[in-house]
């Protein structure tokens, strides 16, 4: 009964994180490669960025509304807005902490741009872009919540009504398993960074 | 024109005391987040073994979805501005215990050796010399809190704490663009602005005392 | 005096006699035990056998952090405190003992003058804005703030490049005469050892394999490892192809024996030279030294009363054989004859000094 009240909201409020997590990464990892290239676009990217982490979420939440209006994308695209700051910063730092001799030999060796980005620059970026979309991760379950005032559904719906019904259960509902998911998210996440990090010798980055 | 509305919004809504009662509740929270979190930083650092719990206790609490934190203070403290403090101290107190943990541990051995040295006691060198050079890191730290606590106050909003949160909500719930333009675009500065003084006061310690 | 680091046995049964107002060089590989025997002076590590005793007093009967206060110590990072000006650095603990800001700042400026800095251009500036040649002698200034009677050094000069570093050792040989302190300092460097140390003591995995002066060193050194560090191999395979013309120094003048005691020392001031030849009437030669003319002014009326007979060398011995002569005779330097008349000295104190 209980779980198949629950049921919807879990499965709207993964599909409403997930998919703006994806497109996050999809272009933020892009836009960074991007931004090694072309100074004014890495000026204007990265100061965007970091202005934009400063903003607390529920303007860049109001701000959408009207902008795009209410509904499941307007949610998407706020959560994008959140989401996408930690692994564009992250992806760049990576790309972009690559030891210059490294780049040079590289160079020496004849290797193309795209080359030295695929074989040299990336792997060094892994840990990095990891940490990012790891923070981005726990970002958009916490946006996915708030977005409940903007029309998207979900578990924060229920946190909503119950904060308007004065329905205590009912908003804990939405809150412990939005919790759940986040520590879930955590630990697999945590668990992934062991496996990779021996490896690859580098440390997290925030 | 534009200036009009602005000025519509600002009188009808009040956003002069909401920017008051908001700049107050971050101070209060942002002042006892510093406290706490310098505080168990301190104390982590005298305790070395607590370490490990301590911050992996905290890391846990930094993954909540801020809503749902401040729904689980409901039972405890109820609605309003109190748990919106609290909210606030908790997501802080990490990035400010773990930076002047981290700033308290990282001086540099030489220093501490000729410290001893010279016969200064460990008091002395704790007070003097590693808090000082911990300074940016915990700079740092204050600065990420500031981040945090500028966004929980404006959530607090929703749950009755006032601030500039809840001239946000009723522009959503009415679908209101100027109040939303408004308040929104008026939060975002002063965080940036918050953010920024904090960032120059931490490049400024890291010029006056060194960063590694 | 034992340090043992678990099974590692840091430093085995030294034992070391430090004497007042001499430089004592800690000489050695890594591994050897010199630093932790430096570190053991102040209490910064504890024996785990044996005892340390400063003028008979036993350290661990005193305060480690009083004990500490009145021991200077140097080391190679320096370790400035960064968030500390020049001024703040060396007057930390005349501030913590509660001195008036005149009283520093006058010590303070005292003793970056003793450092050769101007204290006007230095005081308030803060550590990294100084080189690293700079820095040491701030960390040299810091040091001396409480006039402690004793100086621990732990490789003060080895992280400055040679140039700089030959530099520091010199003005520090001044400043070693001026400060007239006991000073223990460690190193890895043979001519630095060389260079400033009154004794040397070479360790070797924990023990002290040698201890004596350079000159003890070089011309009798106690094993095969000595003579590898000390270089004498190297030294008397020079040696051996040098006779004593090629080292000596020319007697530039010589004294008729009649001469009174006040005459002589002028003109051996004048001169430059600490040892003189002395001619009596009988055409017999003698050596006089200054250090003994200037005791006997006094007590004596001519040269001649206060000369010492002398040791007599030919110009074309071998080097090597004269010293060794001159050491079983005891004799602190040589009179060097050519057909019956005095050509030169032989010194060699002086002739060590040149050779290394």
């Amino acid at each position: 009964m209980v779980s198949d009240l629950l049921l919807t909201p879990i499965i709207q409020h993964i599909v409403l994180a997930y998919t703006a997590l994806l497109v996050s990464i999809a272009l933020g990892i892009p836009l960074a490669i991007l931004a090694l290239y072309s100074r004014n676009l890495q000026t204007f990217v990265m100061t965007s960025a970091n202005l934009m982490q400063a903003v607390p979420t529920l303007a860049v939440v109001a701000i959408v509304v009207p902008l795009i209006g209410i509904g499941f994308w307007p949610a998407i695209v706020a959560i994008i807005l959140r989401a996408l700051l930690p692994i564009i910063r992250n992806t760049w730092i990576g790309l972009s902490s690559v030891d210059p001799a490294i780049i040079a030999s590289a160079e020496g060796l004849g290797l193309s741009e795209w080359e030295i980005i695929r074989y040299v620059r990336l792997p060094n970026a892994y840990p990095a872009i990891f940490a990012g979309v790891k923070f981005a991760a726990i970002l958009a379950n916490s946006v996915a919540i708030l977005t409940a005032m903007i029309g998207s559904g979900g578990l924060g719906s229920l946190v909503f009504e119950g904060l308007a019904g004065v329905n205590m259960m009912k908003m804990l509902s939405g809150a412990l398993p939005a919790i759940g998911i986040a520590l879930f998210l955590d630990a697999s996440f945590s668990w992934m960074e062991r496996r990779m990090v021996p490896r690859s010798g580098q440390s997290e980055l925030e | 024109m534009v200036l009009d509305e602005i000025a519509a919004v600002w009188i009808n809504y009040n956003l002069t005391e909401r920017t008051i009662e908001h700049l107050w509740i971050f101070s209060i929270a942002l002042i006892a987040a510093i406290i706490v979190g310098v505080l168990i930083g301190l104390l982590i650092y005298r305790r070395r073994r607590y370490a490990p719990p301590v911050f992996s206790s905290l890391n846990a609490i930094e993954t909540f979805p801020d809503i749902a934190l401040l729904v689980l203070l409901i039972p405890l403290v109820g609605i309003g501005t109190v748990p919106t403090i609290i909210a606030c101290v908790l997501y802080s107190i990490l990035p400010i215990a773990r930076n002047t943990y981290t700033g308290l541990i990282s001086v540099s051995p030489e220093l501490l050796e000729v410290g001893r040295a010279m016969g200064l006691s460990e008091r002395f060198i704790l007070l003097k010399v590693r808090f000082p050079l911990a300074f940016p890191m915990i700079a740092g730290g204050i600065r990420i809190a500031i981040v945090f606590t500028m966004g929980i106050v404006t959530l607090g909003g929703i749950f009755g704490a006032g601030g500039l949160g809840a001239p946000l909500q009723t522009g959503i719930n009415l679908i209101r663009p100027d109040i939303i333009f408004v308040a929104g675009i008026w939060v975002g500065i002063l965080a940036v602005i918050l953010d920024g003084i904090a960032g120059g006061i931490e490049a400024s310690l890291k010029r006056r005392f060194g960063s590694w | 005096m034992t340090k043992r680091f678990g099974e590692t046995v840091a430093v085995d049964r030294i034992s070391l006699d430090i004497i007042g107002g001499e430089l004592l060089i800690l000489i050695g590989g890594s591994g050897s035990g010199k630093t932790t025997t430096l570190r053991m002076i102040n209490r910064l590590i504890e024996p785990d056998e044996g005892t340390i005793a400063i003028n008979g007093i036993d350290i661990r009967t005193i305060d480690g952090i009083v004990l500490r206060k009145n021991i200077g110590y140097v080391i190679q990072q320096i370790g400035l405190f960064p968030h500390m000006t020049i001024r703040e650095n060396i007057g930390l603990l005349p501030t913590i003992e509660g001195w008036s800001r005149e009283e520093i700042d006058s010590r303070v400026t005292e003793l970056l003058t003793l450092v050769h800095l101007p204290p006007d251009q230095f005081m308030d500036r803060y550590p990294k804005e100084l080189s690293g040649g700079q820095q040491q002698r701030v960390g040299l200034a810091r040091a001396l703030v409480m006039n402690p009677p004793l100086l621990l050094m732990d490789e003060p000069f080895g992280a400055l490049d040679p140039l700089l570093r030959r530099q520091l050792q010199d003005e520090f040989i001044g400043i070693k005469e001026d400060i007239g302190k006991t000073i223990v300092f460690v190193t890895h460097d043979i001519n630095e050892a060389f260079r400033l140390g009154d004794r040397i003591a070479i360790m070797h995995e924990g023990g002290i394999v040698q201890l004596g002066t350079p000159r003890d060193l070089i011309l009798n050194p106690a094993d095969k490892m000595v003579s590898d560090l000390v270089g004498s191999d190297r030294l008397f395979e020079h040696i051996a192809s040098l006779t004593v013309s090629d080292m000596m120094v020319p007697a530039s003048s010589i004294i008729s024996g009649e001469m009174p005691v006040q005459s002589a020392i002028e003109v051996m001031v004048q001169s430059g030279s600490t040892v003189a030849v002395v001619r009596d009437r009988a055409a017999s030669f003698f050596v006089a030294q200054l250090p003994t003319l200037l005791q006997r002014r006094d007590e004596v009326k001519t040269v001649l009363e206060a000369t010492d007979p002398p040791f007599f060398l030919s110009m074309d011995a071998s080097l090597l054989s004269a010293l060794e002569e001159m050491k079983a005779a005891s004799a602190s330097f040589g009179l060097v004859m050519e057909d019956g008349e005095p050509a030169g000295l032989l010194l060699p104190d002086d002739l060590i000094s040149r050779l290394v």
